[in-house]
């Protein structure tokens, strides 16, 4: 019998964080990832502060639209101005478009002038699948209690034509300030678009 | 050169629609219209055509995970219009752990263009647009088109255009349209059921339905869509998107069904599913699935048929009576011609039998019956009949009695031709015993034999009797091989008596399973019949020997007959057998903590996330027992249940059940056994092969609790 309560046991601790989604108002889903410097992070070190996880591909054309533009920049400017922690992840595969080392990612970081906190490297997908990050860019706020307030695209304009940006709503900035104002976010789920994000094929 | 006019005037018919197609890299775009022209004030579809490359796909109007629905922007002259996209149904693209919805090869969206009633008849009309496309492999490329099409304006209604008008009008009739389906919604705890009814879906092919929703973040795309059959419709069970956690969750979820080939509009509106949606299960898996359900061709099942009757002749019920049938063989000594005659005989008893009974089988199940193969031992009579049978064959093997000495003492002319309606009897015993020993070989071939039409059917029967009675054919036709075999002797008499004791086994088994199919009552009663029976046949005997002592015997040889009747009918058909006591079932060797299988119990085990391995077995299937005792009631497997949450399903057909005959038959089975792990995360399950090892069971329910 005992024996069986702790076979159930352990069961239900395996399965559980594999099969959580990410759930609005909930805890987000803890990660650890190498970051461009080769230095692992954490979700639990940004305790006491928002985090804004943005996933990236820099051959998507969606992606290039915000860094072309320089529209991503300024968002990540103005966010971390106000003491948001922004990560950007690359879940991209070894081989697949987007995938890159750590030394590339900081070299893509500076070409692109990223005002990004850090760059983390997640080529087997965990983080991604945890989050079940769909496209690039894919975006989600976790406010100070690490709980997830935001998950959804960057803004409502699904295409990939630098025109699109103009007269955008764009859901992050709006959702960053109902945070930074104490409010609940207006608008918490919104449809991601863009490419997929270019997971390796093995679970 | 008929072939070369045609051409022609082809190209010139259409130029009267003229457009340039546009290569945009990755696929090749171009304006077409359904007609050669419109009239003032009418409308004309007009369609823009994608050729995509090979590998890469475009995307519908929800594009599902990602990716992005392809735009057409118009430029028209002063008062024509042009409305959205018709879109055609899509496909799911799967990529990754994600699910994309769109379009691969060729695709046509039509829309519908609208001349102003001032247009001049006999002008040329300039309708241009804009294409954007998001072309996708692994990699998504956007790529645009300026498109143009240029369209007489005719006084009355234009011709259809002989290239394209076909192909839309076609992509128009298939495309998704409201047909009254009423569909209603609910998330219940971690699903969102979706309820359909209508009467586009009444005895519809409901395998493979699915529904694509408008919006991209009502459902989770790439989970699978579970299907629940009723009477009236279906009900799919999806898994919520983001919407379901938005605080205002959506008031209705409009989208395509896509069923039996068709596809249907239709908006669902949240409230309870309504009782005709379900009840009736999940559809019938394809065979075709990639379960692994064995899409066998004709040739190959006929083989695995073959292959399979060749190994029946080793089963333990069935080697006695042929190794003894050989052996009289070798007893005919040079007598080639005779041998001939004997294989000949006992190849007809074989494949008579076998067409026989799959011609009763095919008859049954055309009549509805749920039967399969091995139904003969289904019924208690038949089990008892063939327990008092097999030790009727084990006593004349033991010398009690001799078959062929006729108990009317005939001469020895009639002895020989005995001989040969022996051979023949020999035939039709030895496939009546073997059908339990359902081979392992012979599950996938007769499950398929039993999908199809009656001849092929019955080819594979045919293959499986030429299979089962050829190594003794081949022994009676090649001198070689009687050489081979030992020559007759002393030996003999020993070797029968020796084979006469796996016959004795085969009764107990039998005896076994009737208890199990008419309870621990059945076994006094047989047992006494078998007594009565082995003493009818020693009185027998002994009239055999008056008989060739020439005394008197009719008085023992009347007794004997009187006797055996006596047995069989106490034994086998009358009173009829009841049923056995419920706790009966699945009693003794389990050391599985199993539950009885229900179809109702199995849903409700996938609704709680949990693992099953459901065996499908019967009692008088030899290889299911033998899997039971090698692979499954082992601590390994027992283990590995608990550390994955699973539950064991027995479905046990020792009797008749439609159900588990309908369950066997979605995976292309016409018996048993069949073994089935469903995974945590639900979905079809996996299917074990039929010879299970211990490892596989382990290893299918090991990736079964694992999340994904």
């Amino acid at each position: 019998m005992n024996r069986l309560l702790v076979a159930l046991a352990a069961a239900s601790a395996l399965s559980a964080p594999a099969v959580a989604a990410p759930v609005l108002g909930q805890p987000a889903p803890a990660f650890q990832a190498v970051d461009a410097a080769g230095k692992t992070r954490s979700l639990s070190e940004f305790k006491g502060k928002t985090v804004v996880l943005e996933w990236t591909n820099n051959g998507c054309p969606y992606v290039q639209k915000h860094y072309n533009s320089g529209n991503m920049q300024g968002l990540q400017t103005e966010a971390t101005k106000d003491g948001v922690v922004w990560l950007t992840v690359i879940s991209s595969a070894p081989g697949m478009q987007g995938y890159l080392t750590g030394p590339q990612a900081k070299q893509w970081k500076g070409e692109v002038k990223a005002a990004s906190t850090d760059v983390l490297l997640d080529p087997k997908g965990t983080v991604g699948r945890a989050y079940e990050a769909k496209t690039t860019p894919h975006m989600y706020i976790v406010d100070k209690t690490g709980k997830l307030v935001y998950m959804g695209g960057i803004d409502d304009r699904p295409y990939s034509e630098p025109e699109s940006l103009k007269g955008a709503k764009n859901y992050v900035t709006a959702a960053l300030a109902d945070v930074k104002a104490g409010r609940a976010v207006t608008q918490p789920a919104t449809k991601p678009y863009g490419c997929s994000v270019k997971y390796g094929s093995a679970g | 050169m008929r072939f070369l006019m045609g051409v022609l005037s082809a190209l010139i018919l259409s130029s009267a629609a003229a457009a340039q197609p546009v290569n945009t890299g990755h696929l090749t775009a171009e304006l077409v219209a359904a007609s050669q022209g419109v009239a003032p004030g009418q409308t004309v579809t007009v369609a823009l055509h994608q050729k995509i490359q090979k590998g890469w796909h475009t995307y519908w109007r929800n594009a599902g995970d990602s990716g992005e629905p392809t735009k057409i922007t118009w430029t028209l002259p002063p008062g024509w219009s042009a409305s959205d996209f018709t879109w055609p149904a899509p496909k799911r693209l799967p990529v990754g752990p994600l699910t994309n919805y769109g379009y691969e090869d060729e695709v046509l969206l039509p829309v519908t263009v609208t001349a102003p009633a001032g247009a001049a008849p006999g002008s040329t009309v300039t309708l241009k647009a804009v294409a954007n496309f998001l072309v996708c492999a692994d990699i998504c490329v956007p790529e645009d088109a300026n498109l143009s099409i240029r369209l007489p304006v005719t006084a009355g209604p234009a011709p259809a255009d002989p290239l394209w008008g076909g192909k839309i009008a076609k992509t128009l009739a298939d495309a998704p349209k409201p047909v009254g389906l009423a569909g209603a919604f609910e998330k219940q705890g971690e699903v969102v059921k979706l309820a359909i009814t209508g009467p586009a879906l009444k005895g519809a092919d409901m395998a493979g339905a699915y529904f694509y929703p408008f919006a991209g973040t009502v459902i989770d795309h790439a989970k699978p869509q579970a299907i629940e059959r009723g009477p009236d419709g279906l009900t799919l069970t999806l898994t919520p998107g983001y919407d379901f956690q938005s605080p205002k969750p959506p008031k209705d979820l409009g989208g395509v069904l896509e069923v039996g080939g068709k596809a249907y509009e239709l908006t669902a509106t949240p409230g309870p599913p309504p009782p005709g949606a379900s009840g009736l299960g999940p559809p019938p898996v394809k065979v075709a699935a990639p379960a692994g359900a064995a899409n066998l061709g004709l040739a190959s099942a006929a083989a695995f048929a073959l292959v399979g009757g060749l190994i029946l002749n080793l089963m333990p019920c069935v080697f006695p009576v042929l190794a003894m049938k050989a052996a009289s063989l070798a007893g005919h000594g040079g007598a080639q011609a005779e041998a001939r005659r004997q294989g000949v005989a006992f190849g007809a008893g074989v494949l008579v039998t076998f067409l026989g009974l799959a011609a009763l089988l095919i008859a049954l199940r055309a009549g509805g019956s749920a039967v399969g193969w091995g139904f003969q031992l289904q019924d208690p009579p038949v089990v008892a009949g063939l327990a008092l049978l097999m030790l009727a064959v084990a006593l004349n093997l033991s010398g009690v009695f001799e078959v062929g000495t006729s108990l009317q003492g005939v001469g020895s002319d009639l002895a020989a031709r005995g001989g040969l309606a022996g051979s023949f009897f020999t035939g039709v015993l030895a496939v009546v015993v073997a059908a339990p020993c359902t081979a392992p070989f012979m599950g996938p071939a007769l499950g398929w034999a039993l999908t199809q039409p009656p001849v092929a059917a019955l080819v594979v029967f045919l293959a499986l009797g030429v299979g089962f009675a050829l190594p003794f054919v081949a022994v009676a036709f090649v001198p070689a091989l009687i050489e081979r075999l030992p020559r007759p002797g002393p030996w003999m008499d020993v070797f029968k008596k020796v084979l006469a004791f796996p016959m004795y086994g085969a009764v107990a088994w039998l005896v076994w399973v009737l208890t199990v199919q008419a309870g621990s009552d059945a076994v006094p009663r047989i047992l006494s019949a078998a007594i009565v029976l082995a003493l009818a046949l020693w009185i027998a005997g002994a009239a055999q020997r008056q008989h060739a002592q020439g005394k008197p015997h009719l008085a023992l040889a009347v007794t004997a007959g009187v006797l055996g009747a006596v047995a069989l009918v106490g034994g086998a058909l009358w009173p009829a057998y009841g049923a056995p006591p419920a706790q009966a079932m699945g009693e003794g060797f389990v050391a599985l903590d199993e539950q009885a299988y229900t179809p109702e119990k199995l849903a409700t085990l996938q609704a709680e996330g949990r693992p099953v391995l459901v065996n499908y077995t019967a009692a008088w299937c030899v290889s299911c027992q033998v899997n039971d005792r090698v692979a499954l009631s082992t601590t390994a497997v027992s283990e590995a249940l608990k550390r994955n949450n699973a539950v064991y399903l027995k479905a046990d057909w020792t009797k008749r059940d439609a159900g588990i005959a309908a369950e066997l038959a979605r995976f292309g089975r016409a018996g048993v056994p069949l073994y089935l792990v469903y995974g945590a995360k639900g979905g079809e399950p996996v299917i074990l092969p039929s010879i299970l090892t211990q490892g596989a069971v382990v290893k299918a329910l090991d990736a079964a609790g694992k999340a994904s």
